[in-house]
């Protein structure tokens, strides 16, 4: 080692051959030759070969326990078996998993596991879908052993969500790695050694986190089951549609369940780039509220001002004879839930009739390029792209209540890939460490010329993002502040090392329409509706208020559509009962700019129809008909629109960054003085922000127990 | 038979005078009846009866097709062969279904989504095809289960994703397919949870 | 969203009757003339309150329905099917409402056209 340049030579040739990938070892598998990358364990190895190996302790998104022994698999020439989760291959190893020691591993395991665990199938939620019971009839034994009696452990309460029956528990970990990685919360863990070993909270305190719902689809067995579906149906009767999620702008993939025109539960669906394995416990729980406070049929308010139930032909005509009557001064305003379809039918429907008003309720700033340059309205980086950067920038976001599995994702990449998140807002609690630089707006002229001890850090980042939410850029200096963190990404991106492949603005948006209402050209805000009141007012689901009766002149009827009787039904003249997001066959586009499908799992209830088809029909009944007749119709009005709308399952790249930067640094304005803010600060505010979860009964309980929960001693506050 | 049993009776009308050649003169008639063959179906020896080894054993003419004639022959000959043809493979002219089934439905043809509940995956390795969701009610009455729709309940599964877009061709339905999610590599370490200097070190065990 | 595949492509395969189209072609005409021929007297049998030619235009109507079908195989059953049917007729194994299913007279319309469809709950 004599010569330095040879052993610089030597290194830089290391991470070469690092990054075109090391060199694979062959392992067999059953005499089945496979070839995996070094480190690999036997139990991935087998999953390569196509052989399933039995395990409950082990989940792929979890940290390796390896405590349940189930794994236990026979390698040739080892003297004992050996847990195929923990123990990495070497080159030339025989695995069997299918030899006589194994099976015998197995089985002893099994009889061990089965020796304290209750006879219970029958009146356990997890019949039939209990990992325990289908490997018991796999590979356990036929009869039992043990004549001692067994042990019983108390249950915990551990809130309204999850249901504890703790004498079922196997003591795999799952549900306290997964508080403690995943979750980000160590209220649950381990006590007592041996038989007496428990899981619990230690103390009665409730399990704090938005993310708790997971661990009842990670349980292995029955301990830790869904309060609310406790009881209500076994897996077999159920019939399961794949679809989207609505309750944020994060799009996560769900399987809903249902049986008899019922959603009984929500159950997510595997998607790496999105919410790889995990919901948020609104878009889990929330469902329930689609069977309260419906609008089952259209209503007209009728002259004493009460909303009377009618038939459709009678809301039509009134609201078709009002939006003729109103010569082209006609507004719509779209609310967070509405989906692509109806959204362009309803812009269609207000141009054709003259109208030039079309707003959604959630604001984006219009300054600089505003909304008309894609880029400046998404989340560019994606969310998979988080894993790959080295430092976040959170400004005037709380990522963990508005979109929850962001944030389980920013979790994911701060534990494994030392990525650093700083927060310029309110100082909250985001599940890991976050240096908080301030809540002062003043902060962000101060990143943009470099002279904020921050900015170091930022330059020196590799591959830095900047987060904005929607409560900045709902500010009244909003524009300005958003022009200037333009700006600060445009600079950030020209000397970071990804280069232009790596974008580093990103929009975190609150609500599921929002994307697609801007993609489609609606205008964010409703101040274009206040300024200039129409004479006809069309809510498309607008349920937050952002327009009052009091912003109206008296004389204007206002036509609600949606599919709950909440802040927007109570001001209307006429409602239109539409569908809800399990209903219909409707098209959502995610924060990422992402098109996903959603399936109709039912259909809606009542006279309630499909939303695009009602103000198809209504456009009919107006005469400005408008030229679709079915989905596919519809759809191709989309793609004419914008066709990202239609490639399903796809990120749509957004550029011209440069250019929204230059344009961005045309806007003047005046700062306020007042702190940045998020409105969901703490976990209490994360459980009701749409129709739907208002309308939900478990929610009010979370709410309820939170409220509870703050008078515990056993907290830390 | 019957000219047969006729042939006997006279014999033995004949046979009153001389009766040992009346005897062998029976005997050489009924041999006409295939005896033997009667035999060996109920024969519980071992030895076996065969007609005449030196005559070339030939499998009887059936009637249909004798009487045919040479085309027809021919006909049968290319009917129990194969034949070429281009069109596209489609059965709903004659698969009964009602043409609005046809028309309105959309297929979807997918790998079956993993239950988030369970860890097994043996059923996700066939292509399962689904139809769109129609009206399904609860009978006010009984609280059954209804639906007006035949074909909710059908569950198909292929081999291949071909095979089952195949098949919703030949039935003339609409289809889509989605494609199974991919599996990115994982690196899981056991002694991550142990190491001192990054952030998957556990706390909790 | 996966496109329509044109699955036509030459390929051989078993038939059931004929082994061409010639055949298959007449096989048709000749089970149309059977079931022509076979009109009046069905007309008679089953007391049909529809005239010859009434008759005559439903038959050339349900032999129409299928004019695109090109696969030997279909024609061939269908072939087949109609020979039933024309046998269960002329047996009398049908009653008299099941041929007059071929008119649907008591079948009640489907709504047309979007809106109605959409105030009779079909769309």
């Amino acid at each position: 080692m004599g010569h330095p340049g040879e052993g610089l030579l030597l290194g830089m040739g290391a991470t070469r051959a690092q990054s075109s990938g090391p060199e694979k070892i062959e392992v067999f598998i059953d005499d089945q030759p496979v070839m995996v990358p070094p480190g690999t364990t036997v139990l991935q190895a087998a999953a390569e070969a196509g052989v399933e190996i039995p395990r409950f302790c082990y989940h792929e998104r979890l940290s390796v326990a390896g405590n349940c022994r189930m794994c236990l698999v026979e390698v040739e020439k080892s003297v004992k078996p050996v847990a195929a989760c923990a123990m990495p291959v070497m080159k030339g190893w025989r695995i069997k998993t299918d030899s006589d020691m194994t099976r015998k591993a197995r089985e002893g395991v099994m009889e061990f596991l089965l020796i304290n665990h209750p006879l219970d199938c029958p009146i356990c939620d997890q019949g039939g879908e209990c990992d325990l019971q289908d490997q018991s009839m796999a590979f356990g034994s036929d009869r039992s052993r043990f004549l001692d009696n067994k042990r019983a452990v108390e249950d915990k309460n551990i809130g309204p969500l999850v249901k504890t029956i703790m004498t079922r528990c196997i003591h795999c970990t799952r549900c306290v790695r997964f508080a403690s990685e995943v979750a980000g919360v160590e209220d649950l863990g381990t006590t007592g050694r041996g038989s007496d070993m428990q899981i619990g909270t230690y103390v009665e305190k409730m399990l704090m986190s938005e993310l708790s719902g997971n661990v009842i689809d990670l349980c292995p067995v029955g301990a830790l089951t869904s309060k609310p579906y406790a009881f209500t149906a076994r897996p077999w009767e159920i019939r399961r549609t794949d679809s989207v999620d609505v309750m944020d702008a994060v799009g996560s993939n769900i399987v809903v369940n249902h049986r008899t025109g019922e959603v009984l539960r929500i159950l997510p669906r595997t998607n790496e780039e999105i919410n790889e394995e995990w919901l948020s416990d609104k878009s889990r729980f929330a469902c329930d509220g689609l069977k309260r406070q419906r609008l089952v049929y259209p209503m007209v308010k009728d002259s004493s001002g009460e909303l009377r139930p009618c038939q459709w032909e009678d809301a039509l005509l009134v609201a078709g004879r009002a939006l003729a009557a109103a010569q082209g001064s006609v507004a719509a305003v779209a609310g967070g839930l509405a989906d692509a379809e109806s959204l362009v039918a309803l812009k269609d429907l207000v141009n054709k009739l003259g109208g030039e008003a079309t707003c959604t309720e959630e604001i984006f700033p219009e300054d600089g390029s505003g909304t008309d340059l894609r880029s400046s309205y998404l989340l560019n980086t994606t969310i998979a792209g988080v894993e790959e950067a080295d430092l976040v920038l959170l400004v005037g976001t709380n990522p963990r209540f508005e979109a929850p599995l962001f944030n389980a994702r920013l979790r994911k990449a701060w534990v494994h890939n030392e990525l650093d998140v700083a927060v310029l807002g309110p100082n909250v609690n985001l599940t890991y460490e976050a240096e908080h630089i301030g809540e002062d707006p003043a902060i962000i002229e101060k990143l943009l010329s470099g002279t904020h001890p921050f900015s170091q850090r930022l330059k020196a980042a590799r591959r830095p993002m900047v987060v904005v939410g929607s409560a900045l850029l709902s500010r009244p200096d909003g524009g300005l502040l958003y022009a200037r963190l333009q700006q600060l990404a445009h600079q950030l991106r020209a000397g970071c090392e990804g280069g232009a492949e790596w974008r580093v603005l990103n929009v975190l948006h609150r609500v599921a329409s929002q994307v697609a209402a801007l993609d489609l050209g609606y205008t964010p805000g409703v101040s274009k509706v206040r300024n200039a009141p129409p004479q006809v007012l069309y809510l498309l689901g607008a349920d937050e208020g952002a327009i009052t009766r009091e912003d109206l002149p008296a004389d204007c009827l206002v036509i609600y559509q949606g599919h709950h009787g909440d802040r927007g039904a109570e001001m209307a003249d006429v409602v239109l009962p539409g569908a809800a997001y399990t209903e219909k066959m409707a098209t959502y586009v995610n924060t990422e700019g992402r098109a996903q499908q959603a399936q109709a799992a039912l259909v809606p209830p009542g006279m309630a129809r499909e939303d695009w088809k009602i103000i198809r029909a209504l456009s009919e009944v107006v005469g400005a008909q408008l030229p679709y007749d079915n989905l596919a119709e519809v759809r191709d009005r989309l793609t004419e629109v914008s066709p990202n709308l239609t490639r399903y399952g796809d990120v749509e790249e957004a550029n011209y960054f440069a250019q929204a930067s230059a344009l961005a640094q045309l806007v003047k304005g005046k700062q306020e003085a007042a702190p940045i803010d998020v409105p969901q600060k703490v976990l209490e505010d994360f459980y009701m922000t749409n129709s739907v979860s208002r309308a939900s009964p478990t929610m009010a309980k979370c709410i309820a127990a939170i409220k509870k929960e703050a008078a515990n001693r056993h907290r830390d506050k | 038979m019957k000219v047969l049993v006729a042939k006997y009776d006279a014999c033995l009308r004949s046979a009153v005078s001389e009766n040992k050649m009346a005897l062998r003169f029976t005997w050489s008639l009924l041999s006409e009846i295939p005896i033997a063959r009667c035999h060996r179906a109920v024969s519980t020896s071992a030895a076996r009866y065969v007609d005449d080894l030196t005559v070339k054993q030939v499998e009887p003419k059936s009637t249909h097709k004798t009487l045919m004639t040479s085309e027809e022959a021919s006909h049968e000959k290319a009917v129990s062969g194969y034949i070429t043809i281009d069109t596209p493979h489609d059965i709903t002219a004659i698969n009964g279904v009602p043409e609005e089934q046809l028309k309105t439905r959309r297929v979807l043809i997918k790998i079956p989504t993993k239950n988030s509940m369970q860890s097994g995956t043996n059923n996700l390795h066939r292509w399962k095809i689904s139809f769109d969701e129609k009206q399904r009610w609860e009978n006010p009455l009984m609280g059954w289960a209804s639906t007006a729709d035949p074909l909710s309940n059908t569950e198909v599964s292929f081999s291949s994703r071909e095979d089952a877009i195949a098949f919703c061709e030949k039935n003339g339905w609409n289809w889509i397919t989605e494609s199974p999610p991919v599996k990115p590599p994982r690196v899981k370490s056991y002694g991550a949870n142990f190491s001192w200097n990054k952030r998957t070190r556990r706390s909790t065990k | 969203m996966a496109s329509k595949l044109a699955r036509a492509g030459v390929r051989q395969v078993k038939p059931i009757l004929s082994v061409d189209h010639g055949e298959a072609r007449q096989r048709v005409l000749n089970l149309y003339k059977a079931w022509y021929r076979q009109l009046p007297y069905i007309v008679m049998d089953y007391d049909l309150p529809k005239s010859k030619e009434e008759c005559r235009a439903k038959l050339r109507e349900e032999f129409m329905k299928h004019h695109h079908v090109q696969d030997i195989r279909v024609i061939d059953m269908l072939v087949i099917k109609g020979q039933m049917e024309l046998k269960e007729t002329v047996e009398i194994w049908k009653q008299k409402h099941g041929l007059m299913a071929y008119w649907k007279d008591t079948v009640e319309p489907k709504p047309q056209g979007f809106l109605n469809k959409f105030l009779d709950g079909h769309e």
